[in-house]
C-alpha cells in the first residue's frame, strides 16, 4: 500500500509538470540535433513568432479559467489588423503625420476589439447562450467583416514607419562597441551592420508587459479570484454575491481586447493588414496551449504561467521543425497530438486532494 | 407554461405555436421569395437544382454532425476530415489512373478507398471520445489539426490536379436532358443542338444530388426507424440512463463518431466529383455551416434532440443563402457574416421559446 502511495505521488508529480518536462525535453533535442538552435538569435525568433499566438492564448485562459471557451480569437485578430490597418492607410495616403496615423490606427483597432467580446459577452452572459455556439457565431461574422473590409486582399500601402516600430529592438548590441538602446547605431558599415545583434523584439516587450499586467489581476486581485470561482461553481460563486453576468461579459470583452492587441501588434510586425485564412486554425493553437498548461475546459483550472509554457511548447516545436526542414504543415499534427496527450495525462494524474491512492 | 392556462379555444388552433415550431422552414420561405424578388431567372429550375447542388456538402456534413449533435457531442475536425478526404481520393484516383486503370474502375474504386481511409480519424475521435473520455470538443479539435497536417503533407500544399475527366462528368452533369420540341435524353448530353436550342435545353437531375441523397435516406430511415437511431436519442437524452438500460454506450458512441466521419468523407468525394481537384482546405469553411444547419434544424446542444428533417432544412437555408449571394453578385464572404448571424438567432430561438419550439412538452 505504502509503495503504490509513492508511485501514485510520483505520477501526479510528474502529471502535473509534464508540460515544463516536455518543453525542457523538446529544448535538449532540438539543441542536441541541430546546430544552430541555441543562438541568441533563434530565441528571440522562437520568442518573436510566439507573441501573437501568447496573446490569443492568455485572453483564451482567462475565458476558459471561467468554464467557457472563446472560438472567435483568430478572426477578431484578423479584423482588428484589417481595420487598423485600413486607417492607417487611409491617413497616410491622406498626407496626415506618420505617428497621427499609427496612434488613430492603433486605437481605432484596439476599440473595435472590444465589440465582438461585448456581442459573446452579452450573449453567453445575459442570453444564457452556450459559449461555443455564441463564439462561433462570432467567429462567422468577423471572418466575414475582415473580408467584407479587405475584400479579401491583405492591406498594403502602410506608413514604413509601421514596420520599423515593429520590427525594433529593446537593445543593440555591437561586438567591440557595446549597447545602444531603442535605436541602432548610427552610421554603421554594412560589414558592422552585420554583426549587430538586437536584444529582445520590441513587440516580445510590448506582450510581456501585457501579459505580467494580466497575470497580476489573476493571481492578486480580486477580479481574478472571481475568475476562478465563476469557473470551479457558477453557483456558489452567485451565492456568494459575486455579480456573474458582469463580471463573464467583462471576461469575453478581455479576451477579444487580447485578439485586438494581437491583431494591432501583427500590423506593427507585419506592416500589412491581413485578414484570417480560414485554415490558420488560431483558434486551435490558442486552446491547446491553454489546455496544455493545465486548464481544464470544465473550468476553475489554469493559469497564464501554464498558458506560456504551452505556447513556447507549441513555438518551439514550430521552430525545431522548421530548422530541421520539416514542412510546416507538421505542427498542425503535433498540435493535435499534444493538446489530446494533455487532455488524456490530465485524466489518468491522480488527484493530489483525493486522498493518495 | 402549464397547459391548464390555455384557454380551452385557443388549444386546437396555436398559430404562435406552429410558428415557432417551424421558424426554419418560414425563413427557407422568406429567404426564397427576397431572392425571387431581387434575383434574375432565380425560380428557375436549373437555379433551384443549383440549391440542390449546393446545398449537398453542407448537408453531408451536418448529416455526420447531426448524429453527434443528437449523442451531446460536437465534432469540430468535420471540415478537415473533408479536406482530407478530398486529398486522399485525389490521390488514388492519380495512382490508379497512373496504374493504368480505366476511369470506371479507378474513380469508384478512389472513391471506396477514400471512404475506408476516412473512417480511421472517426474511429481516433470515437476512442478518445467514449473510452478514454477526452470532451468530445478536445478529441476532435486535437483531429482538426491532424487532419489538416496530414492533408497539406499529402497534397504538398498545392490542389491536386490531373483526376481523369470523366470525375468532372459524373459530379455535373444531369440524368434528363429535355430539348422542348425535340428530344429527351439520358445521361448524355444531346449532339448536334443549334446554339438556340442549346440554351433551351433543360437539365433536371443532378447525378451528385441522386447519388447522394441516397445515403441521406439511409441514414435517415436508420436515425428515425431502428433501434440504433433509438439508442442515440436515449444516449442524447441521458447518458446514465442509457447506460443502465443496458445500451452500450462506448461503443455506440465509436460508431457516431465514425458515423460522422463516413458523412465527411462521403462529402470529400462529392467535392472531388464536383469540382475534379483535391486540397487540403476544401471543407475549412464548412465545419461552420453544418453545425449552423443542424442547430437551425433545432438540434439541442445539450443533446437528445435533432431530426434529419430539420437538418436538410438548415442546409437549405445556407444553400439558398450562397446560391442567392451569387445571384445578385454580392461578394459570396459576406455570407460569412449572415451564418454566424443566422446561427446566434437559431439559438436564442431555442433558449427563449423551449414551449414555441415544441420542447417544453
Amino acid at each position: 500500500m505504502r509503495n503504490r502511495g509513492a508511485a501514485a505521488k510520483v505520477l501526479t508529480f510528474i502529471g502535473e509538470r509534464w508540460a515544463v518536462l516536455f518543453l525542457l525535453l523538446l529544448l535538449a533535442g532540438f539543441g542536441l540535433l541541430e546546430r544552430n538552435f541555441f543562438t541568441i538569435k533563434n530565441f528571440s525568433n522562437i520568442l518573436y513568432y510566439a507573441t501573437v499566438y501568447a496573446l490569443l492564448a492568455a485572453g483564451e485562459t482567462f475565458v476558459i479559467i471561467t468554464g467557457g471557451i472563446d472560438l472567435s480569437v483568430g478572426f477578431v485578430m484578423g479584423f482588428t489588423g484589417v481595420s487598423s490597418a485600413i486607417i492607417m492607410r487611409d491617413m497616410h495616403a491622406a498626407g496626415r503625420p506618420e505617428a497621427a496615423c499609427l496612434l488613430v490606427g492603433a486605437v481605432v483597432g484596439l476599440t473595435l476589439g472590444v465589440i465582438p467580446g461585448l456581442i459573446n459577452g452579452l450573449l453567453v452572459a445575459r442570453l444564457r447562450v452556450p459559449p461555443f455556439i455564441a463564439t462561433l457565431g462570432t467567429y462567422g461574422v468577423a471572418n466575414g467583416m475582415a473580408l467584407y473590409l479587405s475584400n479579401g486582399f491583405p492591406i498594403t500601402f502602410l506608413p514604413p514607419r509601421v514596420q520599423k516600430i515593429g520590427n525594433s529592438f529593446l537593445a543593440y548590441f555591437l561586438p567591440g562597441k557595446g549597447f545602444t538602446f531603442f535605436h541602432r547605431p548610427v552610421g554603421l558599415q554594412s560589414k558592422e551592420l552585420r554583426s549587430l545583434i538586437g536584444i529582445v523584439p520590441g513587440t516580445v516587450l510590448v506582450t510581456a508587459v501585457v501579459l505580467l499586467v494580466f497575470a497580476f489581476l489573476l493571481n492578486r486581485t480580486r477580479f481574478g479570484q472571481h475568475t476562478y470561482a465563476i469557473g470551479g461553481s457558477k453557483d456558489a460563486a452567485i451565492r456568494s454575491g459575486i455579480n456573474v453576468p458582469s463580471h463573464l461579459l467583462r471576461i469575453y470583452i478581455l479576451s477579444s481586447l487580447f485578439a485586438a492587441i494581437a491583431g494591432v501588434l501583427y500590423v506593427f510586425r507585419s506592416g500589412i493588414g491581413n485578414f484570417t485564412t480560414m485554415s490558420a486554425s488560431y483558434e486551435l493553437f490558442a486552446v491547446a496551449a491553454v489546455v496544455i498548461g493545465g486548464a481544464s475546459l470544465m473550468g476553475g483550472k489554469g493559469g497564464l504561467g501554464g498558458t506560456l509554457i504551452g505556447i513556447l511548447i507549441l513555438m518551439t516545436l514550430e521552430n525545431g521543425l522548421n530548422i530541421a526542414g520539416i514542412p510546416a504543415f507538421y505542427r498542425y499534427i503535433a498540435t493535435g497530438l499534444i493538446l489530446i496527450a494533455a487532455v488524456v495525462i490530465d485524466q489518468f494524474t491522480p488527484e493530489r486532494k483525493a486522498g493518495g491512492a | 407554461m402549464p397547459e391548464a392556462s390555455v384557454p380551452v379555444y385557443r388549444k386546437n388552433f396555436r398559430p404562435v405555436r406552429w410558428l415557432g415550431r417551424n421558424w426554419a422552414v418560414l425563413f427557407l420561405l422568406l429567404e426564397l421569395a427576397a431572392f425571387g424578388l431581387f434575383g434574375t431567372n432565380f425560380f428557375s429550375p436549373e437555379n433551384l437544382q443549383n440549391i440542390l447542388v449546393a446545398c449537398l456538402p453542407v448537408l453531408l456534413l451536418a448529416m455526420g454532425e447531426t448524429f453527434v449533435i443528437i449523442t451531446g457531442g460536437i465534432d469540430l475536425s468535420i471540415g478537415f476530415v473533408m479536406g482530407f478526404a478530398t486529398v486522399i481520393c485525389a490521390k488514388f484516383m492519380l495512382l490508379l489512373q497512373a496504374a493504368g486503370l480505366p476511369p470506371g474502375a479507378s474513380i469508384p474504386l478512389a472513391a471506396l478507398i477514400c471512404l475506408a481511409i476516412g473512417l480511421i480519424p472517426g474511429l481516433i475521435n470515437g476512442t478518445l471520445v467514449a473510452r478514454l473520455k477526452v470532451p468530445p470538443f478536445l478529441a476532435t479539435f486535437g483531429l482538426y489539426g491532424i487532419a489538416y497536417g496530414f492533408s497539406e503533407i499529402i497534397s504538398k500544399n498545392t490542389p491536386i490536379s490531373g483526376l481523369p475527366p470523366i470525375a468532372g462528368q459524373i459530379g455535373n452533369e444531369y440524368f434528363f436532358y429535355i430539348v422542348p420540341g425535340k428530344a429527351v435524353s439520358f445521361l448524355v448530353k444531346p449532339q448536334d443542338l443549334i446554339p438556340e436550342q442549346m440554351r433551351s435545353m433543360i437539365s433536371v437531375l443532378p447525378i451528385l444530388v441522386v447519388i447522394f441523397f441516397v445515403f441521406v435516406a439511409i441514414f435517415a430511415f436508420m436515425l428515425k426507424r431502428t433501434r440504433f437511431g433509438q439508442h442515440t436519442y436515449a444516449i442524447g437524452g441521458n447518458m446514465d440512463a442509457a447506460v443502465r438500460s443496458g445500451i452500450n454506450v462506448p461503443a455506440h458512441l465509436t460508431w457516431i463518431y465514425v458515423i460522422s466521419a463516413f458523412f465527411a468523407s462521403l462529402s470529400g468525394v462529392m467535392f472531388v466529383l464536383k469540382y475534379v481537384t483535391g486540397r487540403a482546405d476544401a471543407g475549412s469553411a464548412r465545419m461552420l455551416d453544418s453545425v449552423v444547419a443542424v442547430v437551425i434544424g433545432g438540434a439541442s446542444l445539450y443533446g437528445g434532440t435533432g431530426t434529419v428533417k430539420g437538418t436538410i432544412i438548415g442546409a437549405l437555408i445556407i444553400a439558398t443563402l450562397e446560391t442567392g449571394m451569387v445571384n445578385l453578385l454580392i461578394p459570396s464572404h459576406n455570407r460569412y457574416i449572415a451564418i454566424g448571424v443566422i446561427l446566434v438567432l437559431a439559438v436564442l430561438i431555442d433558449q427563449f421559446f423551449p414551449e414555441l419550439v415544441g420542447r417544453g412538452e
